[in-house]
């Protein structure tokens, strides 16, 4: 192409410089063509746009509002625009005294002119007219009276013209700007034949230049006509010329014509043309009018014909990656998702780039390979193309995810579409494979975080089964099982690992980290996560992430903690969802949804791009059931405290959430039998406040709760197991802080048949609570007793200790008030006695009350500070 | 139950005969006592208050009570209930019966002796400032179901009338009244008074009547009441240490603005000195005060009336314990004995 041009340019600033006769009807843009044709053909027309077409378009844009109010007889309309006209006419002086007054104008007036006499003279119509138009009418006859004085000559042979050829057709504003239009067009073609054709069409076109040139300067009378005339057959024979200067240079620098036809015929395709025809199709891309959807077919026939003419996989694979580009540009809007039809297109292109990928080892595709660099057609050294497959496979699961998010996801199709995550999978896998093989670590980094992140929410329920020992039912499963290969465990390990070691970028470390955690608390390994998650230090800095990161962060979180909780830590559990669900915003903060309530906070930009960091319906994580871990942690944890630290004045929320929902429930009027989730757990919170284990395990575990929460989980036996234990274990806890002040002793047989625990078992609680000082009993051996001592205040007492807590805190308040006036008076005194205070002190400190009394000095040795001043 | 009110009743008259001399009387008829009694147990529950209107007349130096009727209790329906219209119509058909109709105060019960409140004074101040005598009577209904009626007259000092006549509520209006929650109210003494003919039919009944087996008075359980006066004692104490915080920060400011305006002042002055110097007017000084307004200060009778009922509750609590603590040591000796 540079070659082409290089060999252009010197033509056409030979021929600019030769031919005078071009330079008057535009000196300024000829200049800047010929300056910059060098380098590329696109420039030359938007210069030549931007200096004349425009004023003009908006002129014959102007003019077509004009003849439509004329139309419609809109007077006021009418005289409105026609100012407006007259304003861009002088706007546009500088090029009207180039190229003259365009014959367009000219027309309009005359047309004007005639058509306001006409209606003058027509009393009737004047009549009917309303008074705004009649006025209008008045008043834009008066301007354009004058303003036609003073292009009476251009009308008057505009008239002229008219009359000698009324065939014309009645079309004036097309044809005027179609005028404007074609005469673009021709200058291009011209421009372009120039460059081209050495020498023989040059000549002619010369001549019709001159021609028109020399029309223009005997005057302007004709030259709308001629000029037509002229330029239609300018295209045709500039169409000749083309089609002859191809056949001229057939082998030679090829050249293809802008029409959406592919080649012409007999033109020989070779790499060099395709790629000529690639590009040109390219240059099309991202322009306001261009028809993505037939760009797409373009490029799918040019494929095709490179197919046909055996031109080698490098081209092949170069288009390829172009029409995946075009697929995704499809939408212009961020928002907007692909549709099946383009998705599906986009699958099987990937799919095929990986195939010619895969069976040609000798291609390279990488994006730092520069254009000229790029060796498509030689089949003998190895292909360079263009291209990274990784950001495109990354786009397309980007994609993947976007459709998933614009599904519906309690629809068939949202199941459809899901089918796809196979497929999407598989790509990914393949290009795994291939750049294990050829990518550099960044690229194999990048491909394994998509793999990781397409494993890591994923329970396996193989590996599941495998480790409980059970073979699959059928042979068929058995061998299915053995096809697919390592756990997903095993993998993310695998891919982790690679990444911790080899990854420079923080996200990808920090995201394969996240997930890795994730993955490990989906399986049940929970001290291998919460490891992992101390040792990333995560906790400290994710508040440095962007938003995506932050997402999967509280993603992990939850499921750390839903872990802890089949794991039966309770408190780590407690712990680990304290954070999301105390906001009260879970749903955001996990991605899964908007929340309704800061719709007026955030504007539709906002709302977009949160929008875009939503996670796909299949990636959720079922919010009811991470609040009801996170409550059912919340009663095993929060009722035997506050059991135990009934009369504590200080005594804090351990989960203010749980006593949010705590008081709801007592807000009720009428208690009716628990519905939703909420209600089983306050009601089992309520029996448990009485240590009644079992009312609590009904309300915790029946078929509601079942069906609701806990079939949700892979081991659907082991929890309620682990909870019927806990509520045990915690209602007896409660029930001996709640009762131990009406027990002198009590047997532990009695205890461990109450709440069906095993005697060892009862026997560590009380121990444990004895030992922590929560319970002042002690254990008596050869009765198997617990004997309490009442060292506990009664409730009286611990009124009253909180009474004289008050009080201090009152007689402190007290005293400020009074300092405050010692402080202002008190500054007389604490000059003379100064010396006093250090004996003040000791006696102060001391605590000699009497001394305290005295106010003024005790106000001195309050504010030391205040003697300075 | 009227053998309990009769005792009651010469007790009460017993124990005020002895401040008959030192204030102004208050003489009470006995069907008073039972009305009020018998309104609170038909209308009143747990912290809801009952109040009526109190009837009689001034004879010589002394305020007799010999009638009341209630207030009718308030529902969210009847909004317009216009309640002097009833107190108007009430009074006219006593009136027609031939009994006292004339307004002279009015009673309300309470829930732990808390009656210290801002709408207590404000009513008892329109009373008192319309009927000069009238008296507020606050019975205690828990006090009297342990044992022994409780039933106090009210009255504004001269100085809380004057203080709510102006309307003067800050600091310093306080202090100049030099006004302590001890002298809001003062008590009247009460006489309990009985027609002969009651109190020859109490002698009567008396002889018939068999004993009552059951003492109130002798229960011996404390901390239910003890604990229930403590949280409400606390709850005014948390008022009082807030009121004393706000007014801790007014005077904090007030003496930031002083100092500023001290600062302000004395920097005017000098240039003033130095405009003198140079033989130019001096600046106004006016519009200093102007410039920084004062901070507004808290009202202190919110203050003053919640130590008043501090005081209140502390009073109540030394009897209650001084009281269940002979109790105590006589069913200590009793226990001894037997």
């Amino acid at each position: 192409m540079s070659r082409f041009f290089a060999t252009g340019s010197d033509s056409e600033s030979e021929e600019s410089s030769s031919a005078d006769e071009l330079t008057p009807k535009a000196p300024g843009t000829t200049f800047k063509q010929s300056l910059l044709l060098s380098d590329d053909e696109e420039d030359t027309k938007r210069i030549v746009r931007s200096a004349k077409d425009k004023r003009f378009e908006e002129l014959t844009n102007l003019i077509k509002t004009i003849r439509n109010a004329m139309k419609i007889r809109d007077m006021a309309k009418c005289l409105e625009e026609f100012e407006q006209l007259c304003r861009a006419f002088l706007k546009s002086k500088n090029i009207v005294d180039k190229e003259g007054v365009p014959s367009f104008y000219i027309r309009l007036l005359a047309d004007l002119e005639d058509y306001l006499n006409q209606l003058w003279d027509d009393k009737e119509g004047k009549k009917k007219m309303n008074k705004n138009n009649a006025k209008a009418l008045s008043t834009l006859r008066q301007k354009i009276r004058k303003y036609n004085r003073d292009y009476e000559a251009e009308i008057a042979t505009y008239k002229e013209d008219e009359s000698s050829s009324s065939d014309d057709d009645d079309d004036d504003e097309d044809w005027g700007s179609d005028t404007v239009d074609s005469g673009r067009e021709i200058k291009n073609k011209l421009v372009l034949l120039q460059s081209t054709l050495p020498t023989h069409p040059l000549s002619v076109l010369r001549t019709q230049e001159t021609e028109k040139s020399t029309d223009k300067k005997s005057g302007k009378k004709k030259k709308l006509k001629k000029k037509e005339r002229l330029e239609e057959e300018a295209e045709e024979e500039g169409g000749e010329e083309v089609e002859g200067g191809w056949e001229k240079v057939k082998g030679g620098v090829p050249l293809v014509k802008e029409k959406p036809k592919m080649f012409a015929k007999g033109t020989e395709i070779n790499t060099a043309v395709v790629v000529k025809k690639l590009n040109e199709i390219l240059q099309a891309r991202g322009k306001k009018g261009t028809d993505r959807a037939a760009q797409i077919e373009l490029f799918h026939a040019l494929a095709a014909i490179a197919a046909e003419n055996n031109l080698g996989q490098g081209i092949l694979v170069k288009i390829k990656f172009n029409i995946i580009a075009s697929l995704y540009d499809y939408n212009p809007n961020l928002a907007a998702f692909m549709k099946p039809d383009m998705w599906k297109k986009c699958l099987e292109c990937i799919d095929e780039l990986l195939d010619i990928l895969f069976e040609n080892n000798n291609i390279f595709i990488g994006e730092n390979i520069a254009e000229d660099s790029e060796n498509l057609g030689v089949s003998e050294q190895p292909f360079r193309v263009r291209g990274c497959i990784l950001t495109l496979v990354e786009r397309m699961d980007e994609e993947f995810t976007k459709i998933m998010q614009n599904t519906d996801p309690h629809s068939q199709e949202y199941v459809d579409n899901l089918k796809d995550e196979g497929h999407v999978c598989g790509i990914i896998d393949r290009l795994l494979t291939y750049l294990e093989n050829k990518g550099s670590t960044e690229e194999i980094c990048r491909i394994y975080l998509r793999r990781i992140m397409h494993t890591y929410y994923k329970f396996d329920y193989k590996a599941h089964r495998r480790s409980l020992g059970l073979q699959g039912e059928s042979k068929s499963e058995q061998d299915q099982e053995e096809s697919e290969g390592e756990d997903s465990a095993v993998i993310m390990d695998r891919l982790c690992k690679f990444i911790y070691a080899k990854d420079r970028t923080d996200r990808i470390r920090t995201c394969a980290i996240l997930c890795h955690i994730y993955h490990h608390a989906l399986h049940s390994r929970w001290y291998q996560a919460r490891d992992l998650m101390l040792m990333s230090h995560l906790q400290d800095n994710i508040q440095h992430a962007d938003p995506p990161v932050q997402i999967l962060y509280n993603r992990t979180m939850v499921q750390l903690g839903i872990c802890a909780f089949r794991q039966g830590m309770i408190k780590d559990a407690h712990n680990a969802l304290l954070d999301i669900q105390s906001s009260g915003r879970a749903k955001e903060l996990l991605g899964q949804g908007l929340l309704m309530r800061n719709m007026q906070e955030r504007n539709a930009e906002q709302e977009k791009i949160e929008k875009r960091r939503q996670v796909p319906f299949h990636m959720h994580i079922n919010l009811e059931l991470l609040e009801c871990v996170y409550l059912v942690s919340a009663m095993l944890l929060e009722i035997p405290y506050m059991a135990a630290h009934e009369f504590d004045a200080r005594r804090r929320m351990i989960s203010k959430q749980f006593h949010h929902q705590l008081r709801v429930g007592e807000r009720q009027p009428l208690l009716g039998p628990p519905e939703s989730m909420r209600e089983h757990v306050v009601a089992a919170s309520k029996a448990m406040k009485m240590g009644d284990w079992r009312t609590c395990h009904s309300f915790i575990i029946n078929d509601k709760m079942n069906s609701k929460v806990w079939d949700l989980f892979p081991e659907t036996q082991r929890v309620p197991e682990m909870l019927v234990r806990k509520i045990q274990e915690e209602s007896l806890r409660t029930y001996l802080f709640t009762y131990s002040s009406v027990y002198d002793s009590i047997s532990m047989e009695t205890l461990s048949e109450m709440f069906e625990l095993e005697m060892p078992t009862v026997h560590s609680i009380i121990s444990k609570m004895i030992i922590n000082e929560e319970l002042m009993a002690s254990l008596d051996q050869p009765t198997q007793t617990v004997v309490m001592h009442r060292t506990e205040p009664t409730s009286l007492q611990n009124m009253a200790l909180q009474l004289a807590e008050k009080l201090g805190g009152l007689v402190e308040n007290n005293e400020r008030v009074f300092d405050l006036k010692q402080g202002v008076y008190g500054g007389y005194f604490n000059r003379g006695e100064f010396r006093q205070h250090t004996s003040l002190q000791n006696i102060y400190q001391k605590g000699s009350y009497q001394q305290k009394q005295t106010g003024y000095q005790r106000g001195g040795y309050r504010n030391p500070n205040q003697g300075n001043y | 139950m009227l053998e309990f009110i009769y005792t009651s009743a010469t007790e009460k008259e017993n124990s005020s005969q002895d401040h008959v001399s030192s204030g102004p009387l208050l003489s009470l008829f006995s069907q008073v006592v039972l009305k009020i009694i018998k309104h609170y147990q038909e209308e009143g529950q747990g912290t809801e208050v009952v109040q009526g209107v109190l009837l009689g007349l001034v004879v010589d130096d002394r305020l007799e009570i010999t009638n009341c009727f209630p207030f009718p209790q308030h529902t969210e329906d009847d909004a317009d209930f216009d309640e002097v219209q009833y107190q108007m119509e009430m009074m006219r058909s006593l009136r027609h019966v031939n009994i006292d109709h004339l307004h002279v105060g009015w009673y309300q019960s309470t829930y732990y002796g808390s009656f210290v409140s801002r709408a207590l004074l404000d009513s008892q101040f329109s009373y008192q400032h319309a009927i000069e005598e009238s008296v507020v009577l606050i019975y205690d209904p828990i006090k009297t179901a342990q044992g022994s009626l409780s039933l106090k007259a009210y009255r504004l000092t001269p100085k809380l009338m004057e203080i709510c006549k102006e309307k003067d509520f800050t600091p310093e209006g306080l202090k100049k009244a030099n006004i302590g929650f001890e002298h809001m109210f003062e008590e009247v003494p009460i006489v309990i008074k009985n027609s002969h003919l009651i109190s020859v039919l109490m002698w009567e009944l008396e002889d018939k009547s068999t004993v009552a087996d059951k003492h109130e008075l002798l229960n011996l359980s404390s901390s239910n009441h003890l604990e229930k006066s403590l949280q409400l004692l606390m709850d005014r104490v948390d008022d009082m240490c807030q009121d004393i915080v706000k007014y801790n920060t007014y005077s904090r400011n007030l003496s930031k603005q002083q100092q500023q305006k001290h600062q302000y002042l004395q920097r005017r002055q000098q240039e003033n000195a130095q405009r003198q110097s140079r033989g130019e007017p001096p600046l106004p000084e006016e519009d200093i005060s102007k410039m920084n307004k004062p901070p507004q200060p808290p009202p202190r009778m919110d203050t003053l009336l919640i130590a008043g009922q501090i005081n209140n509750y502390c009073q109540n609590v030394k009897e209650f314990t001084s009281q269940t603590l002979g109790k105590l040591f006589m069913a200590e000796a009793l226990q001894g004995h037997n």
